[in-house]
């Protein structure tokens, strides 16, 4: 067995814990000692209704936000302590993340979205357009590169998230319910691309959904329930 | 990040283009204010310098009352040698300027006698130009111009005579009969009614002063220059008993309009980029309120806190470099249209009491304090930014994504 990409120990997370003082409400638990680990080119579900903790979780594991208690471990280092502009460098070169709103910038097109990982990178021009032209080819949009997000689907932005959470070939793609906001054709058609993704170039995919049909596709789901692991199925 | 800002400038191209208007007006009110105030400026000490200070003068060094030298200076030949060898003197002359009486033989009146170089005056001082009858002093004996007000008030007229009285150097009063041939009208009461001008060897002759004069007057080519000629002429005159005064200590009056009217200037213009600060605060605090999602989004994609801080700002400093030249260019039309065609200026009739001036205005661009202006307004706008922009810098991606 390899040594896991990610690992999870004890790691809980409660909004509105700090600075609470005597007599306040007490803090709400979204995660609740969560120990699991992550290994490289999984495809991996994260089940589990609303409020279960889902988001929760990809976003502890994203570096986002911070646990409350416990570690995260990435590659065995640990990531929990790093400051701002580090965590900053740390997400931009190991996770491409994928939104459920899509949330791509509305005042660039979709070639110039996809490139802003490279950007901040500081790929040459040149360089980060041609791999950004291959990253939306591999998602099939191509020919849209020069289109704004408002004059694109909803299928097609999110499939422009997808190409620029991969244009920077990060170890990690982080999806938080890609496929809440498509129709459920739309749905399955963007799911087969990141499955393709997956198996073609070994890009390690975790995301969350509590849709049925987007979870069969999964190789492995993990359950969660009021911020507990319910159970895995592999 | 400069595509990214300048597109993010034109989301609400609306509200963009209300904040540049007012930036622009404000800088535009700027350059006229500023504009204003230089040109009322530069008139007030052109004409002061131009009709009786001079731009330097040298005076016997015992002298305490700059204005009315109570002291005369004698061997005026050396320091003529000095002042013709200058470079950057145009003009000067030497002249006797005291208090008097001038008595008609209907009434007398206080005035300010000044003994001049008919010859070399006109290149030292603008008052021949006023002539308004009659002519101006051709060098003959005992020759009087005067304003037109005192004319009027002591009821005589071109070649009438008076009786000039003054203080002759040893301390009795000094007096001989004068021939008017010219009157002049500069519009100022001060001068019309209470300055009259005599040769200066009558008066040299009138006062028992031959061979001395209380003040040499100057000219410079280059009036910007005054410290430099003045330590210049310190040094080359350091020999004679004499001292050196600029306007500025000769005047210091109109040094006081100046500060004064700077003091003004530099409250308006602190007003003027208060306004400015809260336009372009309030334009950034509702960009970045709209784009909270998207700071979170770029955030966890992997932007440092200090990208988003630099394009806060650079998107501010766009609208502060934009608004500024579109003031700038506003401002120079209207400071180029009243060039040329003039700003009537009711308070230069106030002015015109103490000093000849025009009340109509021909604006000059005055480019070092608009640079000040523009520079300020762009500095203002990254200020008003810093709030906005540390804001967005500081918040945590997960709050950004989660914000509605």
């Amino acid at each position: 067995m390899t040594e896991p990409l990610i690992q999870l120990k004890h790691v809980s997370k409660v909004y509105g814990a700090a600075g609470r003082g005597r007599g306040e409400a007490p803090g709400v638990t979204a995660l609740e000692k969560l120990t699991i680990d992550f290994h490289a080119g999984e495809f991996t579900a994260i089940a589990g209704p609303s409020g279960s903790g889902k988001s929760t979780l990809l976003n502890l594991i994203g570096t986002i936000d911070a646990p409350t208690h416990g570690e995260i471990r990435f590659q065995d280092r640990r990531v929990s302590g790093l400051g701002e502009d580090e965590l900053a460098d740390f997400r931009l070169r190991q996770f491409g993340f994928v939104f459920q709103a899509y949330n791509l910038i509305p005042v660039l097109t979709a070639v110039e979205n996809v490139e802003y990982p490279l950007v901040l990178q500081g790929v040459p021009r040149a360089e980060r357009r041609a791999r950004s032209l291959e990253a939306l080819k591999w998602v099939g949009l191509e020919r849209e590169g020069d289109r704004r997000p408002d004059l694109l689907s909803g299928g097609q932005q999110q499939r422009v998230a997808v190409a620029r959470a991969i244009v920077h070939r990060p170890a990690v793609v982080l999806a938080d319910e890609p496929t809440a906001n498509l129709d459920s054709k739309t749905a399955a058609a963007l799911l087969d691309m990141m499955l393709d993704l997956n198996k073609k170039h070994g890009i390690t995919f975790l995301f969350s959904s509590h849709d049925p049909v987007v979870l069969s596709r999964a190789r492995r789901v993990l359950h969660l329930r009021d911020g507990k692991l319910q159970d895995e199925a592999v | 990040m400069l595509l990214l800002a300048w597109r993010n400038l034109w989301r609400n191209s609306r509200r963009s283009l209300l904040t540049l208007a007012s930036i622009a007006c404000g800088v535009a009110a700027i350059m006229f204010g500023q504009s204003l105030i230089k040109t009322i400026q530069y008139q007030l000490i052109e004409k002061a310098t131009g009709v009786i200070t001079g731009h330097i003068q040298i005076q016997d060094r015992r002298v305490k009352e700059l204005k009315y030298p109570e002291k005369s200076m004698a061997g005026l030949a050396a320091i003529e040698r000095v002042l013709a060898s200058d470079p950057a003197i145009d003009a000067f002359e030497p002249r006797i300027a005291v208090t008097g009486l001038v008595s008609s033989t209907k009434d007398c009146s206080g005035v300010l006698i000044v003994g001049v170089d008919p010859r070399r005056d006109p290149r030292v001082t603008t008052m021949s130009t006023y002539l308004r009858q009659g002519s101006y002093l051709t060098g003959g004996p005992r020759e009087l111009f005067m304003g037109d007000q005192l004319a009027g008030a002591l009821g005589v007229r071109l070649g009438d005579k008076l009786v000039v009285m003054g203080q002759s150097l040893d301390g009795s009063m000094g007096a001989d009969n004068y021939r008017i041939v010219g009157l002049y009208h500069t519009g100022s009461v001060t001068f019309d009614k209470s300055i009259l001008y005599v040769t200066l060897a009558s008066l040299q002759e009138t006062l028992a002063m031959q061979g001395r004069a209380n003040q040499f007057v100057i000219r410079l080519r280059e009036p910007e220059r005054l410290q430099e000629e003045r330590e210049r002429l310190e040094r080359a005159l350091q020999a004679l008993p004499v001292k050196i005064a600029t306007w500025r200590e000769i005047d210091p009056e109109l040094v006081g309009v100046q500060s004064y009217q700077n003091a003004i200037l530099k409250i308006v213009l602190a007003i003027v980029f208060v306004i400015v600060a809260l336009g372009i605060l309030n334009t950034v605090f509702m960009s970045l309120f709209e784009r909270v999602r998207e700071f979170g989004v770029l955030k966890a994609i992997g932007a440092r806190p200090g990208v988003l801080l630099r394009l806060v700002l650079t998107e501010s400093c766009m609208l502060g470099v934009l608004g500024g030249a579109a003031g700038v260019a506003v401002g120079s039309a209207l400071i180029r249209y009243y060039g040329e065609e003039g700003l009537p200026l009711p308070l230069g009739d106030t002015l015109a009491y103490f000093l000849p001036f025009e009340t109509v205005l021909h604006l000059r661009f005055d480019w070092p304090t608009h640079r000040e202006a523009l520079v300020a307004v762009v500095v203002t706008s990254l200020l008003a930014a810093l709030p906005p922009a540390l804001r967005a810098a500081r918040m945590k991606p997960a709050e950004c994504l989660r914000h509605r």
